[in-house]
This record gives structure tokens, C-alpha cells and sequence, in this order.
């Protein structure tokens, strides 16, 4: 479990780079070259090349070869990893949401009891004058 | 580091209803805390570098009875540290998220920002989880939405 913890980290500083996110979202695409990297991304090609090693490593992007070419495409893996996370933390959140709009509402019964829960009215209503006929 | 969680939620209320709760004893205690536990508040030192100190009771039938099954107490103190306090409008705290089975305990930064709309109060948290020293940089928000786009890719 420990290891399912350190690569979460890993994972989020990978992607924290702005570069790397901008590979990354060229490369939602479809498989590219490098050379189609360095166009979409304006960085120079040495930058890419070292940004698609670490996505490499971290396990983002693979790399096959083609004749005399190698393209990179994006995996699933670590992004269904990272979603997975999200959820996790986000249903903890939602509950917690649910019980603070509860909480919001008792204690505004408590505090102003006498308040209609619809937006409230003015308290002198305005009486509508009479046009006098011209 | 960017952890990429941020909720928005619009609730009828006024900002001091929604401030209450996030940064008085009965607030808190009004809400706080996971499913099946109560929230006690020992001591709120409501200021960035302060800290709140409150004490987490199992309530829940099944809680109780997981916590006596692991040999563990039914009552833990716990901590969070502020570090943005701006009333009514933004707070910031950190809190060491320990409550996820399997996975060993890290910081998570939240911060909550209260914005007054025509419909209520507009209630954005971000949860960043990262280190200290590169909360001032944070800088990207929409993560999450870029993690959705990325995941219908592959679906």
C-alpha cells in the first residue's frame, strides 16, 4: 500500500510541471512524433525530448518505433490511477458538503426562526399609487 | 504538486452564517468531521500560524465498533493549522488527511473562498495536497476538469 502511496506523489509532481501538462495535453491528440511535439508545444526539442523521457518514466507515455521515427502516445493507466483518487476524496468531500448545507439550515432556523425560507419580503409593502387621470 | 480536487457549492445564506461554520466552536461542531463521529472543539486559535485543536469521538454504531475491533480509542485529538485567515472571505488551513484505508497520511491544504452572488453565498474549496514550501506558487486551478477531459480519452 505504501508503494500504491509514493507513486501518487510521483504522479502529482510529474504533472505539475507546465510543460509536461502541455505535452501532455498535445499528445490527447494522438500519437506524435517529436518533431510534431516541439511544433504544438513551442519548446525546444532537447526540453521535449527530456520532458517525454520523465512522462516515460512515470509511466504517462509510451514510445514505439516506426520506420525511422518513434511516436509517443499517451497511456490510461496512471490517469485512471489519479481519477480514482479524486473520487475517493471527493465522496468524502460531498458528505461532509451535505452535512454543512444541513448544519447551514438549522442554524438559521435557530437564529432568525421567523424568516421565510423564500426570499424575504419587504417589510412596509410599497402601496401602488393611484394615477391620477391626466 | 497539484492536487486536483476543487468543489464549488452556492448555499441561501449570508456570508456571516457561512463563516460561522467554518470558524466558530458551534459551527464546526455543527458539521465537521467524518461520517458516524461528533467533533468537540478544545481550542481555536483563529489567526494564520493558529491552530485548531478538537477532539474526534466515534458516535456511530459501526465507527464504535471498528475502532474497539482495531484496539483503538473511541475519542483522538487532532489538529489543524491555519495559514490564511481573511474574514468572510478566505481561509486557508492544513490538515493531515489520516482517514483514507491504505493509504499512509499526507498534508492537504484546503482553502475555502466565500463569494457574495445575486443567489447566495458562492462557496469554492480547493484542495491542494503539497508541500509546504510550494503553496505559494500554487498557481493552476482547474485541474480537475483537465484530469476529465484527459480520462474521456481512454474511455
Amino acid at each position: 500500500m505504501c508503494i500504491y502511496t509514493i507513486m501518487h506523489s510521483y504522479v502529482f509532481e510529474v504533472l505539475a510541471d507546465p510543460s509536461r501538462r502541455k505535452i501532455v495535453e498535445t499528445l490527447r491528440a494522438g500519437e506524435c512524433a517529436v518533431n510534431d511535439v516541439v511544433a504544438r508545444v513551442a519548446i525546444q526539442q532537447s526540453g521535449v525530448s527530456r520532458h517525454l523521457r520523465i512522462l516515460m518514466e512515470a509511466g504517462f507515455v509510451q514510445m514505439r518505433p516506426a520506420g525511422t521515427q518513434r511516436l509517443y502516445s499517451l497511456r490510461a493507466e496512471p490517469f485512471r490511477e489519479l481519477d480514482t483518487w479524486v473520487a475517493l476524496y471527493r465522496n468524502l468531500w460531498e458528505t461532509r458538503l451535505d452535512r454543512f448545507g444541513a448544519a447551514l439550515e438549522r442554524s438559521q432556523q435557530v437564529n432568525r426562526p421567523s424568516q421565510p425560507s423564500r426570499p424575504s419580503q419587504p417589510s412596509r409593502p410599497a402601496r401602488p399609487r393611484k394615477k391620477k387621470a391626466a | 504538486m497539484k492536487q486536483p480536487l476543487i468543489m464549488e457549492r452556492t448555499y441561501r445564506a449570508t456570508l456571516d452564517e457561512v463563516w460561522n461554520l467554518w470558524t466558530t466552536a458551534d459551527g464546526i461542531e455543527s458539521w465537521w468531521g467524518p461520517e458516524g463521529f461528533r467533533v468537540k472543539v478544545r481550542t481555536i486559535d483563529l489567526r494564520a500560524g493558529g491552530a485548531l485543536l478538537y477532539e474526534m469521538i466515534a458516535v456511530g454504531e459501526q465507527q464504535i465498533a471498528f475502532m474497539q475491533s482495531a484496539g483503538m480509542p473511541l475519542s483522538t485529538l487532532t489538529t489543524i493549522r491555519y495559514r490564511e485567515v481573511h474574514a468572510k472571505t478566505r481561509l486557508a488551513y492544513t490538515t493531515t488527511a489520516d482517514f483514507i484505508p491504505g493509504v499512509a497520511p499526507y498534508d492537504v491544504t484546503t482553502l475555502v473562498e466565500l463569494h457574495q452572488e445575486s443567489n447566495g453565498i458562492r462557496m469554492v474549496l480547493t484542495h491542494d495536497r503539497m508541500h509546504d514550501d510550494i503553496w505559494s506558487q500554487r498557481a493552476t486551478m482547474g485541474w480537475e476538469s483537465q484530469l476529465q477531459k484527459l480520462n474521456k480519452v481512454f474511455t
